[in-house]
């Protein structure tokens, strides 16, 4: 007897190791169904914030289907804003023709939403890799907006991804015009802060101030008129001295872009077409 | 005696405090976490008794799997690693040291203390990981997680330990 004892006595580091081996091995076994016993507070604890971070998580991932809702809703009302504002403005006097025709052009726009998976804004010319392609109707020349506004211009696409040319590029060049005064330029971008932008050749006549909003001209084939650029921030003199150059805060914080909606904005009469070709012959 | 396990209790709360208040919060490009905890089987005597070192080692390991939902992960590795710890102190300390010898860089030589203290981390960080493949298998991550803790509580351990005893 007395050798069996020295035998354990010997042995006890090898029981208790297996002892509490076993110990923590029933404890990972059964976390997930452990109730009852004097743990149950720090299981419930424990449980208590799994259940919490992983609450956490859908919700984040609802966040962005709720987005997406968010900016489909936005330019939906922006654009049927500008649709009201021109009827609006149809009924106060005498509609002319071609803002009938505008008008009805901007209700039949079709979207195609669709989620940034790649983005720069460091360089000087950035481009954005959207997750759709000509697979979902996406095609070349095809204007992108966002909830907070305009974003670019897709310039290739690929089959189910494009690449978009943002208002961050300096070939980027896009029509806007002022929402008051109606006067209209290119907004074009060269380089660093990535939340302003500049409008070239505003005449000296035109009666800006500070703080007026700058929106899409329409006059292109791009983007429809009334979509939210931003708004001026300081009125410049130009380079030539002859007009303005007015520096824009741009409403699109382009490091924070996610859900954009590319615009099929191809309804556009066929003649349109035509000058668009002849544009491109004028313009080189 | 009291005073050895008064300093034992610290030590295992402040290694408690360290693991969950900073490194649980430290995931390093998504995967690495140090566990610097491990330092509490390192600071342990020559001739403290085994089965005690074991118990120290569940007891801390268990306390952070509580705060860290991670029940029986550390206590078993823990565990294991203070069974690994004390044939392998004896086998790594200077034949001419003395009953209580602390392992430090003075007493145990400094690349033999950094190995020592390699060994323990290893130990401790393939059985930690190897029980967490049962509740999260994805061999690339599961092996990028292993290697970036192991470094980094390694760089934190030998960084602590320089700072404790110097060179």
């Amino acid at each position: 007897m007395d050798t069996l004892f020295d035998r354990i006595r010997a042995q006890g580091h090898w029981i208790v190791f297996l002892l509490l081996e076993v110990a923590s091995l029933v404890l990972l076994f059964r976390f997930n169904a452990y109730q009852g016993s004097v743990w149950t507070t720090q299981a419930n604890e424990v449980a208590g914030r799994v259940l919490d971070g992983q609450q956490r998580i859908i919700a984040y991932t609802h966040l962005g289907k709720l987005n997406q809702q968010l900016t489909e809703t936005n330019l939906e009302l922006q654009t049927e804003n500008d649709v009201l504002r021109h009827r609006l403005a149809a009924l106060e006097h005498d509609s002319s023709l071609t803002e009938r025709v505008l008008a009805e052009q901007l209700a039949n726009i079709q979207r195609i939403p669709a989620q940034v998976i790649n983005n720069s804004i460091r360089e000087r010319e950035n481009y954005i890799t959207i997750n759709r392609g000509s697979a979902d109707g996406v095609k070349n020349e095809m204007g992108v907006v966002c909830g907070t506004g305009v974003v670019g211009i897709v310039c290739q696409t690929g089959k189910h991804y494009a690449i978009v040319l943002p208002v961050l590029n300096s070939r980027s060049s896009i029509s806007c015009r002022l929402h008051d005064t109606e006067y209209f330029g290119y907004m074009k971008w060269n380089g660093g802060n990535p939340l302003r932008a500049f409008i070239d050749d505003i005449p000296r006549h035109a009666k800006i101030r500070v703080g007026e909003t700058v929106e899409t001209s329409g006059y292109s084939n791009v983007f429809p008129a009334g979509i939210f650029v931003g708004k001026v921030k300081r009125i410049l003199n130009s380079d030539d001295g002859l007009s303005y150059k007015l520096e824009i805060g741009l409403s699109t914080d382009f490091a924070r872009l996610r859900d954009v909606s590319v615009i099929n904005y191809s309804n556009y009469p066929e003649d349109a077409e035509k000058s668009d070709s002849l544009e491109k012959e004028v313009r080189p | 005696m009291i005073v050895v396990l008064f300093r034992r209790l610290v030590h295992a709360l402040l290694l408690l405090a360290l693991q969950v208040l900073v490194c649980n919060h430290i995931h390093l490009m998504g995967y690495a976490t140090p566990m610097p905890y491990v330092l509490f089987l390192v600071w342990l005597p020559l001739n403290a008794n085994r089965i005690g070192n074991m118990l120290w080692a569940f007891l801390l390991g268990l306390a952070i799997d509580i705060f860290s939902n991670t029940p029986g992960e550390a206590a078993a590795a823990l565990t294991l690693t203070a069974f690994v710890q004390w044939p392998l102190l004896r086998a790594m300390a200077p034949k001419d040291s003395i009953e209580d010898m602390v392992p430090t860089y003075k007493t145990m030589g400094r690349w033999n203390h950094i190995r020592y203290i390699f060994i323990l981390t290893l130990v401790h960080h393939t059985a930690f990981f190897l029980l967490e493949s049962f509740s999260f298998f994805h061999l690339t991550a599961l092996g990028i997680s292993f290697g970036g803790s192991l470094a980094l509580s390694l760089l934190l351990m030998l960084t602590f330990e320089t700072l404790r005893h110097g060179k």
